[in-house]
């Protein structure tokens, strides 16, 4: 079975958490009118991103930046044709010798993070996760488990759209806090001077207007961060009483019920 | 004769009105009208009003199902509907994640009204394409402590133990006698 549904509803930060706290392994799939784009997922670590529009082949991306010539890429590309067959190009080049192991993962990873973030942009697509679903070995420049939680803080850096970050922070009067328990990846999350400004004045009772006042941000930059802090699972809205409807007085605390009351209910239902 | 009441609300075509009418022993007593907003794309008629089921306890005792509008013009219905009611079951459609965001609301809502056990329903778990229950939490960022049922409305077992799941929480807060 798969997770489908729209971009509109429930945004790539917001998958990116789930995948993440769910552990999840598997294939996403964003879809819309002009492109596509698929995500590989393992134990809830990024390892593999493509973009249809922007489809790059690891040997012609290592020939665009200069790290290897045409020739490299073409012998790795007839060996793999014949006694490498079935080896992904970027351990026959490192076999090669034509790039280090090394320079390989950093072009790579760099190449899969860039893809994510430019679907951050996207307010707008079809998805489609189908659990259980590996990479295709041969579609794999290299297998490299990247944890999201620096990439939903770095996606959210590209969003520029207010209507989005409205979705999840209604009013810059909100209260933020910490949330009580944050995963442990989450602590390794990497922030920017103005994140740690934004952060540093978390406390639980200043709105997001004050915390903006006092950083000497916008509200606007203010609301990107902590909409970041919050897709991350590091911090929380207080939840305010929302105003009562007109000709409303405010509600009388519920009256705990007699146990002997709700056991009669159960034996009742258990026995239907 | 006592009643309770037990309330069961949920976003559009979440499932309310087939939940009681699967466990309540009596018709249920639905208000439905054509509606002329968004809801009448998913469902041409929606719960604008109520639905109203019983379950007879014993001969001197009653609980009463009260399914609620989903829709956020009826709130002010949530305050004279919880009025005395056991717990809250949420209902939330597993198949249409563009309805998350009002479920959170709803949650929202309540929860900050009320201290009144609830718990989550993760409902048409029979349909292609549900969310599981505990896919659901993470979408709806909800904390552990808040229970999340797989359910299918149409299922009487199914809605059974919903109910006990939600009466075995009432239970922990009850009072003694």
């Amino acid at each position: 079975m798969a997770l489908v549904g729209n971009l509109r509803d429930f945004n790539l930060a917001d998958f990116l958490y789930l995948v993440d706290r769910g552990y999840k392994t598997g294939r996403l799939t964003l879809k819309r009118s002009d492109d596509a784009a698929t995500l590989y997922f393992e134990k809830g670590k990024l390892v593999y991103a493509t973009q249809y529009s922007r489809e790059e082949r690891l040997g012609e991306m290592l020939v665009r930046i200069g790290r290897i010539t045409e020739q490299h890429r073409d012998h790795a590309l007839r060996l793999q044709q014949g006694p490498y067959a079935g080896k992904p190009l970027g351990a026959i080049l490192v076999e090669l010798g034509y790039i280090s192991e090394e320079e390989l993962k950093r072009h790579v990873r760099t190449q899969i993070e860039e893809t994510v973030y430019r679907l951050f942009t996207w307010s707008d697509g079809e998805f489609r996760f189908d659990a259980g679903v590996l990479v295709a070995p041969e579609d794999v420049m290299i297998t490299l488990p990247l944890g999201v939680e620096n990439i939903i803080m770095e996606g959210v850096r590209r969003i520029d759209e207010w209507s989005r970050i409205r979705d999840r922070i209604p009013s810059t009067d909100v209260v933020v806090k910490f949330v009580d328990q944050p995963s442990d990846r989450a602590k390794g999350v990497n922030l920017t001077p103005d994140e740690w400004r934004v952060f540093a004045r978390i406390n639980g009772k200043d709105s997001i207007r004050t915390i903006a006042e006092r950083t000497g941000l916008s509200e606007f930059d203010v609301c990107r961060i902590i909409y970041g802090f919050i897709s991350a699972g590091l911090v929380e809205l207080v939840k305010e009483r929302p105003p009562l409807p007109p000709g409303l007085s405010a509600p009388v605390p519920a009256e705990r019920p007699k146990r002997s009351l709700i056991n009669r209910i159960i034996e009742r239902i258990r026995g239907m | 004769m006592k009643t309770v009441k037990m309330v069961i609300t949920g976003a559009v075509n979440s499932g309310k009105t087939q939940f009681i009418r699967t466990i309540s022993e009596i018709e249920v007593v639905s208000t439905e009208r054509k509606t002329t907003d968004d809801a009448r794309f998913i469902k041409g008629e929606t719960t604008v009003a109520m639905d109203f089921g019983r379950i007879t306890i014993a001969n001197d005792l009653v609980l009463h199902l009260f399914g609620t509008p989903g829709q956020r013009r009826f709130d002010f219905m949530w305050e004279i509907l919880s009025e005395g009611m056991l717990g809250l079951l949420v209902l939330v459609d597993s198949t249409r994640p563009e309805t998350f965001r009002e479920t959170l609301r709803i949650i929202d809502f309540f929860t900050s009204y009320r201290e009144s056990p609830y718990v989550v329903v993760a409902n048409k778990q029979d349909l292609e394409n549900a969310w599981s229950p505990e896919e659901l939490r993470l979408a709806l960022r909800l904390p552990d402590e808040v229970k999340v049922l797989p359910c299918v409305a149409t299922n009487r077992e199914s809605v059974k133990n919903v109910l006990l799941e939600l009466l075995y929480l009432v239970l922990q807060t009850a009072e003694e006698g």
